[in-house]
């Protein structure tokens, strides 16, 4: 059962491409036919900083652009520390969790002030809060699809092949397909296509 | 995000826009033929949106120099009956704030349009301001839309409101609703034929206080107008028992939060697109069937005050406020401070309406903390990797380091203003508007006299240099102030996603520029410059240790594209380290890439004790590897 | 070898601490390049970020951090010095070069000579110079003998010029030449005594050949601004400074001053220093304060006697018996130097500052200045 409004998370890190990630969802769902209000938190988006937009979708009901603290129904984590962020305001124990394994490390942590908690126990951490985890090697992916990048739109994919959002891959790939031109195209299909399919069964 | 549907011919249709692009189609649908603009965050893709359909739609769009000259010549187009739209931040109302306030005495004549954007929570500003109260004072119409659609059909009208009123009308967006996005129902484009009609027999004049009674009536015109405005609706049972009046993003959350607390039953909400002047009459009618009332908006309780103000003439000691300065509505920051969200909302009105409201959480948190061990580190804001900025900053505390007096370093608006975080090295001592910094330091510069005796440098971007720092330049130069202007020259106005500037080759259309060099206007005031690539640090360092050691004003240009569009559409070159050279932690480096010269694409292997770069981060500019002491860090051409 | 303080670990901060902060750096280089947190314009050489580290190579090869003058002997030359004044040395001489003599050599173009023929034979890689012109000396690593021809003449001011021997070092240069002041030179034989911090000098020496200069002291850049001022702008294309007194010469002709005259320009680190003939250099070359076309020069080390032979093998320069009746003279002013050096440390510092000298020492050193000033 599809929840009404359903409020998705995207998170990551400035320059990953999260913004991109929710506008290419909101677009999906609007030619799907549904209501959606987006409200993105990036700040000085550019520049390093923790970077979140809030999807939220409806059949006929306007919904204001953010979504209250624990009403998250799906979180696409494009990096774990900002994931786990995320999850301790936004997330109940039923919150869906898509997470790219890939560490971002904040310059805190890089000059040795503040340590990066290990990766795996932030899996763990996130599996104690939020049993419905799957994690993906999204970056990885996305190099293999032609550029780290691109890693935006392989979770775009899992998102899609989760099953989770009302609408299918058909939506998804119309948007993508008149967003970009060219290898650009090629490249952002291909790395959302093996996200799709590491979700999907 | 879709410039498609921004372009969309079929009125009816549903399109996902974002806020920006959404104010952007409001303007084409009322036929807009001028629009300008300094780019600032939250608004910057207005006019953005704007220039790329310009042709298109056979209208005009500038990148001004700042957002007075972007006003005034918005007004111009006006006055010889055009529709015109000028689009600033906050921080540029205050820039313009001289002219809008002449013009809003002068009333202008083709529909004119300000949208200006507030941003509560600073997420994207030095500082955070509610910039109705300047537009009160100024005596302007403001509209606050409440959601992306509305910031599209509110743009449309009020194009209508201001040509009725012969006044220019703020369209007042907040970043939750320029940065959102959302399903539009798209209008009737038009295409009307623009004939610019401004003969000898014109007069636009601000001289006299007749006008200043022209103003009051016009004003009252509007509150009388506004009453009947489709953008102020009540929902709510038809006996509430008590009102909240709302505006912008806040009459979604009020909603919410009503739902939330399941108070809907009990309480209407009166949400108010026209914040100025107030619709007194709906108000009044409203206010007379409750006890109580609570207001949410953002930030200053600007229509709190104005309300309370009316009450208090009008229903004296009838209803009891709560809000901002009833301390009732707050966020964690306090009253008035701060942006407000569904939590926020419902935990006040909560707290007003006596039902206790505790937000959706997960039982185990602090379990699942203790998993991490350590602790969650925060994540600071830095400049890209590969930012030229972060080796001007490195360069720039080497030879104040070197030069020994205790040189201090004034700062600028733009993405350098970072450099007052760890990213610059902390060197930034001030940070305060556009071309502040030169003003400044001429200052510093002239206190000599009295015996001050330490360097003073001021950095100043690009874009700001153009903006606001050539008569700060000019008044240094005629006083022989003694101080070093570093103009940070990244070739574009980074901070607001590259729009272009005098110095681009350029213009907002994508049509050919007279690029203005700021080579010659540094030299048209007379003073000695020095053009240098930060990206070559032991250079940068000894050039600059050389102009501090000089007397009277004088100029740096550290002159590198910013990375990112340097690196647009082109393979990157490829960084890596050479793990058999790198010594790491041990003398002789002490992890400088990633420890000190804080890029976010050096990382640290800690397992093999050996630096890493980062190739989902890396922008490839070879800075680290030309820093690294062993020469460990190789950088491989892309082709 | 005396390795710095009791306490703990010396590094960068102690470095800072002791010696930049006081004035002593004499800007030899050897901790420019180091690491990136040591940064050299110009003459000077600063610290500009904290490394992080609590010892640091910086602070053990630092010519101006504690120095035993005993155990660098030992460490030297495998003994104890008998003469105070001047070192261990096998053999002084006046020198001259006989052919490849660069025209801008002073006195009599040995150092440049015999450093040319070290390259010209492979005994060296590559040397460690100070080039440029009078006005903006700078460090050069010269890979031939024209390099080292266009190097010749002396610099005046302090050139932080050991900043190219760990430059060549990290490029895996291996048997580099080092031409130097004194301090540079102490800075070198430092950086050889291994068991070093950092990995920055590899344990298998990266050091070929060390010829030290005879330095009294070194000025400040600032003097460049007054020669400008007295030269009324012209280019000056010659330096000297005998013992009457400096004198510059331009293409219109020669200015002279007084000693006095300049005496603001010496850098105070110089003040401090206790060694003015390069003592542990393999071979030491000076002027001869006498005769203008010829050196001094000083054979030190078996390495220095190696390429001293060689040079006069192969007619590279040609020698003169020291004057006996003029080595005195050196002697006293050598000596005279450590005698006001050590008052002046022992003031301002306390016991001989960064100067350890064995009890011996210090006898010797009173009794032969003592015989010698009389």
């Amino acid at each position: 059962m599809v929840k009404e409004p359903l409020n998705i998370i995207i998170t990551g890190v400035g320059g990953q491409g999260n913004v991109l990630a929710s506008q290419v969802v909101s677009a999906a769902a609007v030619q799907a036919g549904y209501r959606v209000a987006v409200g993105e938190t990036f700040g000085v988006s550019q520049r390093g900083g923790s970077v979140m937009s809030h999807v939220r979708l409806s059949l006929n009901r306007p919904c204001g652009p953010l979504i209250p603290r624990g009403q998250a129904h799906v979180v696409a984590g494009f990096e774990p520390l900002e994931t786990m962020r995320v999850l301790l305001d936004y997330a109940s124990a039923e919150t869906v969790v898509i997470m790219n394994n890939r560490p971002n490390y904040p310059l805190g942590c890089l000059s040795g002030e503040h340590r990066y908690p290990d990766p795996e126990r932030v899996e763990e951490a996130v599996k104690k809060m939020t049993p419905r985890l799957h994690v993906l090697p999204a970056t990885e992916l996305a190099k293999e699809a032609g550029s780290p990048l691109a890693a935006n739109m392989v979770m775009t994919g899992a998102l899609a092949g989760s099953g989770l959002l009302p609408f299918g891959r058909e939506c998804f790939i119309s948007v993508i397909g008149s967003l970009f031109q060219g290898i650009v195209r090629d490249l952002n299909l291909q790395a959302f296509e093996s996200g799709f399919r590491r979700m999907d069964g | 995000m879709s410039l498609a549907g921004v372009c969309q011919e079929k009125a009816g249709v549903k399109v996902a826009l974002t806020g920006n692009e959404a104010i952007a189609r409001g303007a084409l649908e009322a036929g807009v033929a001028y629009a300008a603009s300094y780019p600032g965050s939250p608004t910057a893709e207005v006019l953005g949106t704007l220039s790329r359909v310009a042709k298109q739609f056979n209208l005009y769009a500038e990148w001004s120099v700042n957002e007075k000259v972007a006003m005034e010549g918005v007004a111009a187009a006006s006055f010889a009956g055009l529709r015109s739209l000028v689009v600033m931040k906050a921080d540029g109302l205050n820039v313009a704030l001289d002219f809008a306030g002449a013009l809003a005495i002068s009333g202008c004549r083709g529909g004119m349009v300000m949208v200006l954007g507030d941003d509560p929570n600073a997420h994207s500003s030095v500082r955070e301001e509610d910039s109705r109260n300047l537009c009160k004072a100024k005596h302007l119409p403001v509209l606050e839309p409440s959601s992306v659609r509305e910031a599209m059909e509110m743009t449309r009208e009020a194009f209508a409101l201001s040509e009725e009123l012969e006044l220019p009308v703020v369209v007042r967006c907040v970043t939750r609703v320029c940065h959102a996005s959302g399903d539009v129902e798209l209008g009737e484009l038009v295409r009307p034929e623009r004939k610019p009609d401004f003969t000898r027999e014109n007069r636009v004049i601000t001289f006299g206080i007749k006008l200043h009674a022209g103003q009051e009536s016009k004003l009252a015109r509007a509150a009388h107008l506004v009453c009947d405005s489709a953008f102020n609706s009540y929902t709510g049972p038809e006996n509430p028992e008590r009102l909240v009046i709302a505006s912008g993003p806040c009459y979604m959350y009020a909603q919410e939060a009503l739902e939330m607390l399941g108070a809907g039953g009990t309480t209407g909400i009166l949400k108010l697109g026209t914040t100025w002047p107030l619709p007194e009459a709906l108000l009044l009618e409203h206010m007379e069937r409750v006890p109580e009332v609570i207001f949410a908006e953002e930030v200053e309780p600007f229509v709190e005050d104005n309300v309370m103000a009316l009450a208090a003439g009008c229903l004296p000691g009838k209803v009891r406020f709560y809000g901002k300065r009833s301390g009732h509505v707050a966020g964690p920051a306090g009253p008035g401070i701060g942006e407000l969200d569904p939590d926020v909302l419902a935990a006040s009105l909560g707290n007003i309406l006596g039902i206790n409201y505790s937000p959706g959480t997960i039982d185990n948190k602090q379990e699942a903390l203790s998993l991490l061990e350590d602790k969650m580190p925060d994540r600071e804001l830095a400049f890209c990797a590969g930012c030229p900025h972060r080796a001007s900053f490195w360069a720039v505390r080497a030879a104040l380091e070197l030069d020994g007096r205790g040189g201090i370093v004034l700062g600028d608006i733009g993405c350098y203003t970072l450099g007052m975080a760890r990213t610059g090295y902390y060197l930034l001592q001030t940070v305060h508007c556009m071309g502040a910094g030169i003003g400044l330091a001429g200052g510093m510069g002239n206190l000599s006299r009295f015996g001050f005796d330490k360097p003073v440098v001021t950095l100043v971007g690009d874009s700001t240099f153009y903006h606001a720092a050539i008569p700060a330049l000019i008044n240094a130069r005629y006083h022989n102030s003694n101080f070093m202007c570093i103009i940070l020259d990244n070739e574009t106005t980074a901070m607001t996603g590259h729009q272009p500037h005098p110095g681009r080759q350029h213009t907002a259309m994508g049509e050919p520029a007279h690029t203005v060099p700021m080579e010659d206007i540094i030299r048209g005031v007379g003073m000695p410059y020095i053009v240098q690539d930060p990206y070559d640090v032991e250079a940068s360092i000894e050039v600059i240790y050389d102009l501090l050691r000089q007397e009277g004003p004088r100029v740096l240009i550290l002159r590198r594209s910013c990375v990112l569009a340097a690196v647009r559409g082109k393979q990157k070159d490829r960084v890596y380290v050479n793990e058999d050279k790198c010594i790491g932690d041990s003398c002789g480096c002490g992890r400088f890439c990633s420890r000190v010269f804080a890029c976010p694409a050096n990382v640290w292997d800690a397992e093999k004790g050996r630096a890493r770069i980062d190739e989902a981060v890396c922008n490839g500019c070879g800075v680290c590897a030309s820093l690294c002491p062993q020469g460990a860090i190789m950088v491989e051409r892309g082709v | 070898m005396e390795r710095g303080c009791e306490f703990g670990m010396p590094g960068q901060e102690q470095l800072q601490k002791e010696v930049m902060d006081r004035d002593l750096c004499s800007s030899c280089g050897i901790c420019v390049g180091l690491c990136p947190y040591i940064k050299t314009v110009r003459d000077r050489v600063k610290v500009i970020y904290p490394c992080g580290h609590e010892d640091g190579t910086c602070y053990m090869v630092c010519p101006k951090t504690p120095t035993n003058i005993g155990n660098m002997d030992r460490a030297v030359f495998g003994r104890e010095r008998e003469d105070q004044a001047l070192g261990l040395f096998s053999g002084i001489y006046y020198a001259r070069a006989l052919t490849g003599k660069p025209g801008g050599a002073q006195y009599g173009g040995a150092a440049s000579a015999l450093t040319g023929l070290a390259l010209r034979e492979g005994l060296i890689s590559s040397a460690v110079l100070t080039g440029g012109d009078i006005k903006s000396p700078r460090p050069v690593l010269a890979r031939d003998a024209d390099t080292v021809a266009r190097c010749a003449g002396s610099k005046y001011t302090g050139v932080p010029s050991l900043l190219e021997l760990n430059r060549a070092i990290r490029d895996g240069l291996t048997d580099i030449g080092v031409v130097g002041r004194p301090c540079q030179v102490v800075a070198v034989r430092k950086s050889q005594q291994g068991n070093l911090p950092g990995p920055q000098y590899p344990s298998s020496s990266g050091i070929g050949l060390v010829l030290g200069l005879f330095c009294f002291w070194s000025l400040a850049p600032e003097l460049y601004g007054f020669l400008q001022l007295e030269t009324g702008g012209e280019e000056i294309v010659k330096m000297d400074i005998p013992v009457e007194g400096p004198v510059a010469y331009t293409r219109a002709g020669k200015y002279s001053w007084q000693l006095e005259d300049i005496r603001t320009f010496i850098k105070k680190s110089c003040n401090t220093c206790f060694d003015s003939t390069s003592e542990y250099a393999d071979i030491s070359v000076g002027s001869t304060e006498h005769d203008p076309v010829w050196n001094t020069l000083i054979i030190r080390t078996g390495k220095g006697l190696d390429i001293f032979n060689l040079a006069l093998q192969k007619g590279v320069i040609e020698i003169r018996e020291y004057p006996p009746e003029r080595l005195p003279l050196l002697r006293r002013a050598a000596l005279g130097k450590k005698m006001r050096v050590l008052s002046l440390l022992e003031k301002d510092l306390g016991n001989t500052g960064y100067i350890t000298l064995p009890e011996k020492y210090r006898r010797d050193l009173e009794t032969q200045w003592g015989g010698i000033n009389q």
